[in-house]
């Protein structure tokens, strides 16, 4: 670009010499306080709902916009199906949590495939053996194993097919194929809005209050 | 005499030991000096005043010694603070007015901290490799003219001048002086029994033994029109206008000389011996406490060095760049003759001295006192006294200017060599590190060639003129 040899370094010498007479950049903490706009919370912190769960839905656009890229999440996501990661292996959190307890030797539990194991075989064993470890009354035996788990286990379906001698594609297969059988814990219990009484008692209220004022016959 | 046995006995030990040495001194104190005024003085006048190179060496090295620290002090503020500038930041500013005590209170620090020496080191060579550093970055100070001489009242020729010593090898004694560091360096880095810091020292070696060569090569061109070594008569070359000054008769040698000093001083670009922000601190990597100091103070001493250096050759040294007598001459006007000598106005020394201050500051003090009625009359004498201080300043400043030769002189040295210690900074401020197989390309690709092309055009010139 340039043919002169050398102009870049007085060039350089130009800019930082127009630096020095420029104004400064710095705040003098706690003598000056920076003018931050009024909705600047500067949480380093993430925020629970009402029902104490997270309001992450892990979405990656804050470790998108770091800027210095300090940002490292990982977990599972909103459905608890997968193990989702940012950044780069081996660093920060995994380096403090997985990889480094893995290579220390220890057993580490892995939060992703918890639904894969961890289940109570006794109750299961007793179903198969009131079914008399008939594959064909598969349906059965997966309809009570949901009856008792709540949901079927990944390992359940397993030892079914350890037991039964079926194949864990049938197994699975046939599990999938009836929709009221479920591979996840359900999702909490759709309860009832605690102000169902209230609006029956509002409108009740109301109905007197017209009553009352002489608007009677006003639909509700 | 029982109020005097009554107060000894009312006397903590202490006092005991404490009182009898006070009165000994105040009595002792008067007797000694005015015995040594009569006696011993003129006696000790009489061996110093035979001796006079030996006082004047010992002068010199004593005031070297006691100028080199603080000039380090204010090169490190001088770097911190301008560099800050340079990144848009403020710099230090707690400690001192805008942080000026910032350096001086970081020399503290390191005065107090652990001298550490690793198990295995060479005890003695540990030791002394930083004083080896750093006496070298100060004797080379014995040979820079800081300014010109006196002038001899009775033959009216410059005497001497404002130099610790003006050898006639001055710029010899300068290289041969400088070239040492090299050993310090290396001992520090061998001595430290780490191979890092050998291989510092080792780097450091290469870096300053390679620039060393071009460095020495272009000033000979400039020792060649000036026909000596001494640094005070090369300043006394560059009198005049600034046209004098040998950077315009010798500008390739002032290019080369300007970025071989900056590698001798070890400043970026050129900085791979330290490479604080990348690399291990060579040869200095396992020392700590005061011994780090004195190579860090070392450093900062060659920067000022070098700098005095550059001004010296090729900008003049204390020669104003303009000379106000030619002007003057033009006009037609002689140049003033101030002598300084007080004592010829007698009584009215007194006068003045007494009487000058107490007006001075009523008459600084008048109009901001008339100016704002709420001010108090105390805060307004309390501002005169500052200006009247000032003004006074102001004054003797300019009348030392005006009458002594040696203290202009040293006012446009420093000027001069702080301009170049700042370019230094500025530097540092800007450019990033060369790498190191660049650093000797360079220096022996094309530093070398260049000083080399450099001698023998001015070689040519000079026998070309001489000849016509």
């Amino acid at each position: 670009m340039s043919f002169i040899p050398g102009i870049g370094l007085v060039r350089g010498m130009g800019l930082t010499l127009r630096r020095f007479f420029q104004p400064k950049a710095t705040i003098k903490w706690p003598e000056e306080k920076a003018d931050v706009a009024p909705k600047f919370r500067g949480r380093l912190q993430l925020l629970y709902d009402e029902y104490g769960t997270l309001k992450c839905e892990t979405c990656f656009q804050c470790a998108q916009a770091c800027p210095i890229e300090c940002i490292d999440m990982g977990g599972v996501d909103t459905k608890g199906r997968f193990h989702v990661h940012w950044g780069p292996p081996e660093t920060y959190g995994e380096r403090r949590e997985e990889s480094a307890l893995r290579r220390s030797g220890r057993p580490v539990a892995d939060t992703a495939y918890a639904h894969f194991e961890g289940i109570d075989i006794a109750p299961l064993d007793a179903i198969l053996d009131a079914h008399d470890y008939d594959p064909k009354e598969l349906l059965a035996i997966l309809e009570e194993t949901q009856a008792e788990y709540g949901y079927l286990p990944v390992a359940a379906l397993k030892h079914i097919s350890r037991i039964t001698g079926a194949w864990y594609a049938q197994i699975y297969g046939t599990a999938t194929y009836y929709r009221h059988l479920r591979f996840e814990p359900p999702a909490v219990e759709a309860v009832a809005p605690a102000g169902q009484a209230q609006i029956a008692a509002e409108d009740g209220f109301r109905s007197a209050l017209d009553a009352a004022l002489g608007y009677g016959g006003r639909a509700n | 005499m029982t109020t005097l046995s009554r107060s000894w006995g009312n006397m903590t030990t202490l006092g005991k030991v404490v009182v009898p040495l006070l009165l000994l001194v105040l009595v002792g104190g008067p007797i000694l000096t005015i015995a040594v005024g009569l006696w011993v003085g003129p006696w000790l006048l009489g061996v110093l005043s035979s001796n006079m190179g030996i006082v004047r060496f010992v002068v010199a090295i004593t005031g070297v010694l006691l100028f080199s620290i603080p000039a380090a002090f204010i090169i490190i503020y001088m770097e911190l603070k301008v560099i800050a500038q340079m990144n848009l930041r403020v710099g230090p500013d707690r400690v001192g007015p805008a942080g000026a005590a910032h350096s001086v209170v970081a020399g503290l620090k390191v005065l107090t901290k652990e001298d550490f020496t690793p198990k295995s080191a060479d005890v003695i060579v540990f030791t002394w490799a930083p004083v080896i550093v750093f006496l070298t970055a100060v004797m080379t100070f014995l040979v820079i003219p800081f300014g010109p001489g006196f002038i001899d009242p009775v033959t009216g020729e410059r005497v001497g001048g404002l130099v610790g010593q003006d050898m006639n090898i001055g710029l010899l004694y300068m290289f041969a002086v400088g070239g040492m560091t090299v050993v310090g360096l290396l001992l520090a880095g061998w001595s430290s029994f780490n191979k890092y810091s050998l291989l510092g020292g080792l780097r450091s070696a290469a870096q300053v033994v390679s620039y060393e060569i071009p460095l020495t090569l272009s000033v000979v061109g400039l020792i060649l029109l000036a026909g000596t070594m001494s640094l005070q008569g090369i300043a006394n070359q560059q009198e005049g206008w600034f046209t004098n000054w040998f950077v315009f008769r010798q500008p390739l040698g002032a290019l080369i000389f300007f970025i071989a000093a900056t590698a001798e001083a070890n400043r970026t670009p050129f900085d791979l011996t330290e490479a604080d922000s990348e690399i291990v601190a060579g040869f200095a990597t396992e020392y700590s406490g005061m011994r780090f100091g004195f190579l860090f103070f070392a450093e900062y001493v060659n920067v000022f060095i070098v700098s005095a250096l550059i001004t010296t050759l090729f900008f003049g040294a204390w020669n104003a760049p303009i000379d106000i007598n030619a002007i003057l001459a033009l006009v037609g006007l002689t140049p003033p003759v101030i002598a300084l000598d007080p004592g010829s106005l007698g009584i009215g020394l007194l006068v003045l001295i007494g009487l000058a201050p107490v007006v001075l500051t009523a008459l600084f003090a008048l109009p901001f006192y008339l100016a704002k009625s709420s001010r108090p009359a105390w805060k307004a004498l309390l501002i005169g006294f500052v200006l009247f201080n000032l003004f006074a300043m102001g004054i003797l400043t300019l009348l030392a200017y005006i009458g002594w030769g040696w203290f202009a002189g040293l006012i446009w040295f420093f000027i001069k060599s702080f301009a170049f210690v700042f370019v230094f900074v500025w530097m540092r401020g800007t450019f990033p590190r060369v790498r190191i197989d660049h650093l000797m390309g360079f220096a022996w690709k094309w530093l070398l060639p260049a000083a080399l092309l450099n001698l023998f055009l001015t070689a040519t010139a000079i026998v070309v003129v001489k000849s016509l």
